[in-house]
């Protein structure tokens, strides 16, 4: 699990271009969207979801289900492990 | 006629992109091209509270945002289609530039982006100038942006653009108001279309007002859409320098002719 | 100084020329098919694709039987040519043309960019020579004679309503007499594929504000309409351009704000520049673009305008797509054919009321003596217009 979080993160931070960020600067249990956390946005989310298809074979399909595994990388990287391909 | 309050183009700004764009969001998505016109009309406004001053953003761009561009169309045919990502996409349009402008101070004014070739910078002068007139505008914000990419660079030079001519790119933005203010450093007296070329000759007889107006045919070699907008901003600079007038003529590559017609006050 | 509208051309998927659109929509006849029939790779959407090749538009265009023109400008082409022909003789008119285009000559660019890509030495330079959103506006005006200002303007899609706003100012500053106003789009994989990126192509026919919307359709083709100075009018005009506004909803770089601030800003300021009433206005074509971020953002706007007392209301992009920067100029011909014959055109695929408002556009073909109609276009960052359309 802690491999797959760091793997994630480095996902991130190229896909969305996060300047000035490390993985180590990323709280696994923070809020990936909002004010609180990395702050990112709906595009931000398209960009997830593709990480999840080109990277690990997932395809999401309905927002709903999104909004609780979106919530922070580590309810992302249970997911990934849960339905990885 | 309208009033030039201030000029600023990408080669000097005094801002770096962080202190222009605090939001990393916003930021972090901005190809170059991007980042460097909307520093530059950050730089020609003073900032946020300039740009929410404004009654209207006029931009105006060649090719938009080429790389961006460039980028979205080699992801559809390496994909066929499938799994892009849409922020080169979203970036890509033309008005991307205006509307950031706009997004950077909540400014919600008439907003407006011409791609017309060689005289994109020219609607957007005419278009600035119209509303100053009609009494629609006060303060308006004009600029124009190219950016140059080696896949652009290389097709022109296939279809044999470069012979005798430069390739280049650029920013520039300039504040115009309708009535002159204390901070005026020049006036725009004409903005035109012209239905075919002139020689340097037929310009001074045309537009010259006297003897002492510079008229500015071919400047430099430098070829690239908005081009005209980089010569514009010289010519300011040459009349805060003290020349009494100057003569702005400018085509691509020989078509689409325009004249720009700056005087002191 | 009043400006008529004194002529219209339409391409859209639903047929070439006015007569052949307003027939397909008298019908609550559709022009979107379940996939795209001349693009060289099947993205498997449904498109409102104008239903013939590139050689039969260039013939009917009569720009020769071979043509390397992008599709953009041969659509373009079509429907300047009836919107001129339409207007009447002007040879003693200064005309000039405002067209609006989202990505310029995309189509073949794309085609050239395929053979880039393998070998930077290849792909036929034909192809490429029309990128430029200024080379469709160029052959538009070579081909119809048009020797007056012209420009090009791109604001994605609110293209063809700003280069209306456009036409109009030079009209009134006197540097034209008479102008085309509109703007041109073709399919294209780059657009497709962009709005396939973001997730909001519908794989069913759209279904403008309907609760369980969930995407447009991209559609293709040319609307222009003929703005004139009303001293130097010929023959009776359809209707009036009584004004219209640009604002900037300053929210994000493609949604639209939830409470649809650039989009009430647009449709207030045309008002008030204009001195009409909110109750004034018998109809609005909406933008409705099926999105559901869109039909809530414009509906909210609407309740706020119109104090919850919303006009007859309808989005035309189920009979189209969204046809982009010619949406705003396919949709000022619906909303001026709409003055002239008194019919409201339906809004197709509608079942369930948007909750959050619960809006009810007009959903079958309605006869009605109409005044005002105001239409909306609104577009990627922000770029918000209305334009009001009166019968005198």
């Amino acid at each position: 699990m802690e491999s797959l979080i760091r793997e994630l993160k480095e996902h991130l931070i190229r896909e969305l271009n996060l300047e000035d960020i490390t993985a180590e600067d990323i709280d696994s249990k923070a809020p990936l969207f909002g004010e609180e956390g990395l702050g990112l946005d709906s595009i931000d989310a398209l960009e997830i979801i593709l990480i999840l298809e080109k990277h690990y074979g997932i395809k999401l399909q309905n927002s709903a289900e999104a909004k609780p595994v979106f919530y922070s990388v580590e309810t992302l990287a249970g997911y990934i492990a849960k339905n990885r391909r | 006629m309208c009033y030039i309050e201030a000029v600023a183009t990408h080669l000097n700004l005094t801002h770096d992109i962080k202190e222009v764009v605090p939001d990393a969001t916003l930021r972090r998505r901005m190809s170059r091209i991007v980042k460097m016109a909307t520093a530059t009309a950050f730089e020609c406004t003073g900032g946020v509270p300039g740009i929410a001053e404004l009654d209207a953003i006029v931009t105006a761009t060649g090719l938009g945002c080429l790389a961006d561009s460039e980028r979205f169309l080699e992801q559809i045919h390496r994909t066929d289609g499938q799994m892009l990502n849409p922020t080169p996409f979203i970036q890509s349009t033309f008005n991307t530039v205006g509307a950031q402008i706009a997004l950077l101070a909540g400014n919600h004014c008439y907003n407006m982006t011409y791609v017309h070739r060689g005289r994109s910078f020219e609607s957007a002068l005419t278009d600035a100038m119209l509303q100053l007139k009609e009494g629609d505008a006060c303060r308006v914000l004009a600029g124009a942006f190219d950016e140059s990419t080696p896949t652009q660079h290389h097709i022109m030079e296939r279809m044999g653009f470069w012979r005798g001519a430069e390739d280049g790119e650029g920013a520039v933005f300039t504040l115009l108001t309708a009535t002159a203010t204390s901070n005026s450093i020049a006036r725009i007296s004409k903005v035109e279309f012209l239905p075919s070329p002139l020689s340097e000759r037929q310009c001074r007889e045309k537009y010259a007002a006297g003897s002492g107006t510079r008229v500015w045919r071919s400047l430099d070699k430098t070829v690239y859409p908005c081009c005209s907008a980089m010569r514009f901003a010289k010519a300011v600079e040459e009349i805060r320098k003290g020349a009494p007038e100057v003569v702005v003529y400018n085509d691509y590559f020989g078509k689409e002719p325009t004249i720009i017609v700056l005087q002191c006050l | 100084m009043r400006i008529a509208v004194s002529g219209m051309g339409i391409v859209s998927s639903l047929g070439i020329g006015v007569e052949a659109n307003m027939v397909a929509i008298g019908r609550e006849e559709s022009g979107i098919v379940s996939e795209s029939r001349f693009l060289p790779v099947s993205l498997a959407v449904p498109v409102g694709e104008v239903p013939f090749s590139n050689e039969e538009l260039a013939l009917r265009a009569g720009v020769g039987e071979y043509c390397v023109y992008s599709r953009t400008a041969l659509l373009g082409i079509l429907a300047v040519q009836e919107a001129l022909a339409d207007s009447g003789e002007g040879k003693s008119l200064r005309t000039g043309l405002v067209s609006g285009t989202s990505v310029g000559g995309m189509d073949r660019t794309e085609i050239f960019y395929a053979d880039y890509l393998a070998d930077p030495e290849r792909g036929r330079l034909r192809e490429v020579a029309m990128h430029d959103c200024a080379a469709s506006t160029l052959a538009i005006v070579r081909h119809c004679g048009i020797e007056g200002y012209t420009t090009t303007v791109s604001t994605a899609c609110s293209s063809a309503a700003n280069a209306v706003l456009t036409a109009a100012r030079l009209i009134r500053c006197g540097i034209a007499d008479r102008m085309v106003a509109g703007g041109t789009e073709a399919l294209s994989l780059f657009t497709l594929g962009g709005f396939g990126s973001l997730m909001i192509l519908d794989k069913q026919p759209c279904r403008p504000f309907d609760a369980d919307r969930a995407g447009l359709n991209l559609g293709e083709g040319a609307g222009y309409i003929v703005l004139q100075r009303e001293d130097t009018l010929q023959k009776e005009p359809y209707a009036y351009l009584a004004g219209g506004a640009n604002a900037n909803d300053a929210y994000h770089q493609t949604a639209s704000s939830a409470s649809g601030e650039g989009c009430y800003k647009a449709m207030s300021d045309t008002l008030r520049k204009v001195g009409v009433a909110a109750d004034k206005i018998d109809y609005v074509n909406a933008h409705g673009t099926g999105t559901p971020n869109n039909d809530l953002s414009e509906s909210r706007a609407l309740c706020r305008l119109f104090a919850n007392k919303v006009p007859p209301f309808s989005s035309t992009k189920g009979f189209t797509g969204h046809t982009l920067a010619a949406a705003g100029g396919m949709e000022a011909v619906f909303s001026v054919q709409a003055l002239h014959r008194g019919v409201i055109c339906p809004n197709l695929n509608f079942s369930r009321p948007i909750e959050e408002t619960g809006l009810i556009p007009v959903t079958e073909r309605r006869e009605a003596p109409l005044h005002y109609v105001l239409s909306n276009s609104l577009g990627f960052g922000g770029n918000c217009t209305s334009l009001l359309f009166s019968k005198d």
